[in-house]
């Protein structure tokens, strides 16, 4: 519990001292960047991941030489499979039509040869669908003679989450870059603001003040340091999200299928928390030693 | 010489009215001397064998010349040093034996002034006086309560926004007296605290310290300003060689033997 002469105290050290405070925040901000970047990206990848994991979607590409009769026969044998909600026939005109209008460069397909597009059975998935049901479905079906290949969106899927376990190894590194940083920030600060308030600290052990009272103060700014560095840094992040998202977000949304979100509150709210605790605990061990009085 | 075990805590017991008042106690003297030893360097100690009683009360100056252990004398009593040997006993405690925790709480019972007052200039006179009472945890309208009537009493009513840096010396060292004897402590210390001030200024604090001394307060006053000892007939310590040389009715007194160094 802090009492009204910490609270006080610490105030009035961090007005007086607020030039040293500001560059520490900022300092502290800078790192925290990159850490809230990271994050970022990693809380992206996880979304695409998620959709891509429960697309609700395959597609089953025919063979060339793939008769009528063929198809209505996979057709109706696919939907007749529990969690297939529907099975489209699309030709290979209509799947060079229909990638024409998504990309909008008719002129850009008229090189393309005209077998580059097969023709397919583009099924839709109930998302509750068991993957293990869904991959034996995969797997009968490439057995069966008018089938090419079955697309599921797993290859994708794995591969995002490699991306993801990347990411998330570079944010733990990140994280260590961040906690060195803060201990070694708010630490500095702290002896350079303990020495310039030594008579203050001199003064209060004088009076018969415990270390615990001569501390507090000093590990509340140190504490708020960390905070402020991790709100600036969320701010930073938040701007410039918005200012990226504007020009990139249908690109980003056409190519992964999710559109870029912000970190969510727990994690902005874990890092404001991160920066107080690891500014606190930089504070108490930068203040080991008093002044001896 | 016997040994005193490590004190955890320095809680006095000579309050009147308090629960854990002990007449017995309340009628040792305040301050024991005993055999004390101190020496920064080895060979050339600054107090040998010095020993001392100082009643409950009294008004007493401690002088010598520079380096006869005044201020080393102040400095283990508020524990900034430790006795090589001997005891000093304060409200019956042993000062040297108490434990670094419990420093804080012997501290709490004296008031200390120091020649060069130090105050925190950024604070105002009243922060300075009140930070005396804030480090016991006193509620914040009785701080404002206690520290108006300390700076009233010093001369400075009024004066406590100010911040301690824009005040004249005089002006500093009676917030400094001011934050001494806010926590009414049993005993206040003076190191040298007319050292930075001018003649009649150095009149005027012994007067304040005097007029503290009436309430019933116990003062030690190191100087080694002669005119301060020559105006005021009261006891005096002189240290020389490392022990204590008693003058009970001052230096003016026909018992004072002028070879003492001066």
């Amino acid at each position: 519990m802090l009492s009204v002469t910490t609270t006080r105290r610490a105030r009035q050290g961090m007005v007086r001292e607020w030039r040293l405070h500001a560059l520490s925040v900022f300092s502290l901000a800078v790192a925290f960047v990159c850490l809230g970047a990271a994050l970022l990206v990693v809380t992206n990848l996880v979304a695409a991941q998620d959709r891509w994991a429960h697309a609700g979607r395959a597609s089953v590409y025919l063979k060339d030489g793939a008769s009528q009769d063929d198809v209505d026969a996979l057709r109706a044998a696919l939907l007749r499979v529990p969690g297939v909600t529907g099975a489209r026939y699309v030709s290979s005109g209509d799947a060079r039509v229909e990638f024409g209008r998504e990309i909008d460069g008719r002129d850009a397909l008229a090189g393309l040869p005209a077998d580059a597009f097969p023709a397919s059975i583009e099924l839709d998935v109930a998302p509750d669908m068991p993957d293990t049901d869904l991959h034996d479905v995969v797997a009968k079906m490439r057995l069966l003679p008018a089938v090419d290949d079955v697309e599921t969106y797993q290859s994708w899927t794995e591969r995002l989450a490699r991306l993801v376990r990347g990411g998330v190894a570079a944010s733990a590194l990140l994280a260590v870059v961040v906690l060195a940083a803060v201990l070694a920030v708010v630490g500095s600060t702290m002896r350079l603001v303990l020495q310039r308030r030594r008579t203050e600290v001199e003064v209060l052990k004088l009076v018969g003040a415990t270390d615990a009272f001569v501390k507090k103060p000093f590990v509340v700014e140190g504490s708020l340091q960390g905070a402020l560095g991790a709100v600036g840094a969320v701010a930073l992040l938040g701007l410039l999200f918005l200012m990226v998202r504007g020009r990139l977000d249908s690109e980003l949304a056409a190519l992964v299928g999710v559109e870029p979100s912000f970190l969510p509150w727990p994690v902005m709210g874990g890092m404001v928390v991160l920066g107080a605790i690891l500014g606190a605990a930089a504070s108490l061990a930068s203040l080991r030693r008093l002044v001896a009085v | 010489m016997p040994r005193s075990e490590p004190v955890d805590r320095f809680r006095p017991m000579l309050r009147a009215g308090s629960a854990r008042f002990s007449r017995e106690a309340a009628q040792r003297p305040i301050l024991v001397f005993e055999d004390v030893f101190k020496s920064y360097e080895q060979g050339s100690p600054v107090l040998r064998g010095m020993s001392l009683v100082i009643e409950r009360g009294e008004f007493v100056f401690v002088t010598g010349p520079s380096g006869s252990g005044k201020s080393t004398l102040l400095r283990l009593l508020y524990r900034a040093e430790t006795v090589d040997d001997g005891r000093i006993l304060f409200l019956g405690r042993d000062v040297a034996r108490l434990r670094a925790d419990a420093v804080p709480f012997l501290r709490r019972n004296l008031g200390i002034v120091f020649q060069d007052f130090k105050l925190v200039p950024s604070w105002t006179a009243s922060e300075n006086v009140a930070v005396a009472l804030e480090v016991l945890g006193l509620p914040p309208r009785l701080v404002r309560a206690r520290v108006g009537e300390a700076l009233e009493r010093v001369g400075l009513g009024g004066r406590g926004d100010a911040p301690a840096a824009v005040l004249s010396g005089g002006e500093q060292q009676r917030v400094a007296v001011a934050r001494a004897i806010v926590g009414e402590p049993a005993l206040i210390l003076a190191d040298e605290p007319t050292g930075n001030l001018d003649p009649q200024l150095a009149i005027d604090v012994l007067g304040l310290f005097e007029e503290i001394h009436e309430g019933g307060t116990t003062v030690l006053f190191a100087t080694h300003d002669r005119t301060l000892l020559e105006v005021r007939p009261r006891r005096v310590v002189v240290l020389d060689d490392g022990k204590a040389i008693d003058v009970p009715n001052g230096i003016s007194s026909d018992e004072y033997d002028n070879r003492l160094p001066l």
